[in-house]
């Protein structure tokens, strides 16, 4: 693999982005008792369609829909991991995305930036 | 039915050196085009629109983010004319869903194999909003030689020299660049045109000088190595993107008549040095392709980048600055941390700063970059180095017997203008 997914990856999941691209990201779903924590993970070169910010409305309605999350419950990260290079646009990041719900569809993406450790400390206490 | 294809004009970079090469894209669609339709090329850089010509059907082919816009108002100029307009090309599928709003029909994906049925469906009436063959590339042994007799050859010369032509071995690309969008458009597989059509290609080619548009042919060095073996009787001279520096590749790669590589600069260390070296050693000249304002660069590191490019000897230096293209990691890093603040994509032109870099404000990013290019070229400008490099390719074609004189009849003008000489 190419980048280092560690513990925020459960599943390779499978989905078809824009133009009906193959697409997949890392996948990991932790349920708890007043939230659903989703993170998605970009998987570079081997994703072979699009990548989890530029898919991420309808990516997470469509992970919502099927694993029967409530929209007003769903934290959204999406997790992009370190990359073997030196350069720092590869480096680990963790961005929450939050969602306008419009006519029951996910619109108007807005990022903000979480470390690993509030990452972590969302999936586990 | 008569077909007029367009390649949309641009603004071109201020204070740098203009050559207008053939278009590539736009000939290499036109090859798949069924034969009942006669096709005429515009070339809108070098030519005028005739939006009242007599012709069925209209297609613009757009390579460029900053072509964009003007190809929406070509379409818009046709379409108030009652013609139907159809966009394809790199730039179409970057910008799909704008370009929508312009279009009779877009179509997504490479062409081959699928022309057939969009010019059926266009003379059924039945011509459909879009057609996506995203996920469906052809084969790549279906890829044929360009239709280059659609060019006006006279137009690509400046003072009586002939441009080079453009030409493609592969597609796609097994990397997946921060800046570039290659991977989406051409897929994440690299995919080598068999050797025997890129031969049957290279012949067609009535140009003793190519650029070999490629993204990167070092990506399979058998098929590397064995298309070079096939070019070296062509003896004709070319420049590329990154070849593999392996002596034995760039053995064969001088044997086939390597001109100039680029070659990515983006730090001060000895593997750079030692690459530009190696090519050197093997009498390949080097474009160093120098991208700043990434989130590593700090003003310090952007001056001592271009310290470094004046001591490794390269022949020539191309800055850029990063422009956030649609469907590239660039692009999606910077909107989540919300830092584009220039949406116009007539400024994508990698020359003008449009984004908020890390370690300085995009003005200062914007004095650094004229900075590059005023610095490298001081001594020396970018046209003098390029005739150094001119130099060096004639007297290898005088070696062999390829050269070709200047065409006198064209002496007295560039790409198509009279030129108005001093008089001193």
């Amino acid at each position: 693999m190419e980048g280092k997914a560690g513990n925020y990856q459960d599943e390779i999941y499978h989905f078809k982005g824009l133009w009906d691209l193959p697409s997949i990201c890392g996948l990991k779903v932790v349920n708890k008792e007043n939230n659903t924590v989703v993170i998605a993970t970009d998987l570079f070169e081997q994703n072979p369609g699009t990548s989890i910010t530029e898919w991420n409305t309808k990516l997470a309605k469509e992970i919502c829909d099927q694993r029967n999350i409530k929209h007003e419950n769903l934290i959204f990260i999406e997790h992009t991991p370190e990359k073997d290079t030196k350069l720092s646009f590869n480096q680990e990041s963790f961005f929450k995305v939050s969602f306008d719900l419009v006519n029951d569809k996910f619109d108007n993406p807005k990022w903000e930036e979480l470390t690993k450790e509030e990452v972590d400390k969302l999936i586990t206490e | 039915m008569k077909f007029q294809l367009i390649f949309p004009k641009w603004r071109k970079l201020e204070g740098q050196t203009t050559f207008n090469l053939p278009p590539h894209g736009a000939i290499v669609f036109a090859a798949t085009i069924p034969d009942y339709v006669e096709v005429e090329f515009i070339d809108e850089n070098l030519q005028e629109m005739r939006y009242d010509d007599d012709v069925d059907f209209v297609g613009i082919s757009m390579l460029l983010t900053t072509q964009i816009k003007r190809g929406w108002a070509i379409a818009d100029e046709y379409r108030k004319r009652g013609k139907k307009v159809i966009f394809g090309g790199i730039a179409t599928m970057l910008h799909a869903e704008e370009t929508m709003e312009h279009a009779d029909s877009v179509f997504l994906g490479e062409a081959e194999g699928h022309m057939d049925k969009v010019f059926q469906d266009f003379r059924n009436g039945e011509l459909k909003k879009f057609y996506n063959h995203m996920n469906d590339l052809p084969p790549i042994e279906i890829v044929g030689p360009a239709r280059r007799e659609l060019y006006n050859r006279d137009l690509y010369y400046h003072k009586g020299v002939q441009m080079m032509d453009l030409f493609h071995a592969s597609r796609g690309c097994k990397y997946s660049c921060y800046p570039c969008a290659v991977s989406y458009l051409g897929g994440r597989q690299f995919r080598p045109r068999p050797i025997d059509k890129v031969v049957e290609d290279l012949a067609t080619i009535d140009n003793n000088r190519l650029f070999i548009v490629d993204n990167s042919l070092a990506q399979d060095t058998q098929w590397e190595k064995d298309l070079f073996k096939a070019m070296i009787p062509f003896k004709k001279k070319w420049c590329s993107h990154t070849i593999e520096d392996k002596p034995e590749v760039l053995d064969l790669a001088a044997q086939a008549g390597a001109w100039y590589v680029y070659q990515a600069v983006f730090d001060t260390s000895n593997y750079i040095k030692e690459r530009v070296k190696r090519y050197h050693d093997y009498g390949i000249g080097v474009e160093g392709t120098i991208l700043l304002g990434l989130d590593n660069q700090t003003e310090d590191d952007i001056k001592r980048l271009i310290d470094f490019l004046l001591e490794i000897d390269l022949d020539l230096a191309e800055f850029t600055v990063l422009a956030p293209f649609p469907h590239t990691k660039a692009w999606t890093d910077l909107r989540k941390q919300n830092r584009i603040f220039d949406n116009n994509w007539d400024n994508y032109n990698a020359g003008q700063v449009v984004y908020h870099p890390k370690h300085m404000s995009a003005e200062r990013l914007q004095e650094l970059y004229q900075y590059a290019w005023d610095t490298f070229y001081k001594d020396e400008t970018q046209e003098e180095k390029m005739f150094k490099l001119l130099k060096k390719v004639v007297s290898r074609e005088m070696e062999d017997g390829t050269f070709r004189k200047r065409r006198q009849d064209l002496s007295k003008s560039s790409f198509g203008k009279q030129v108005n000489h001093k008089i001193v």
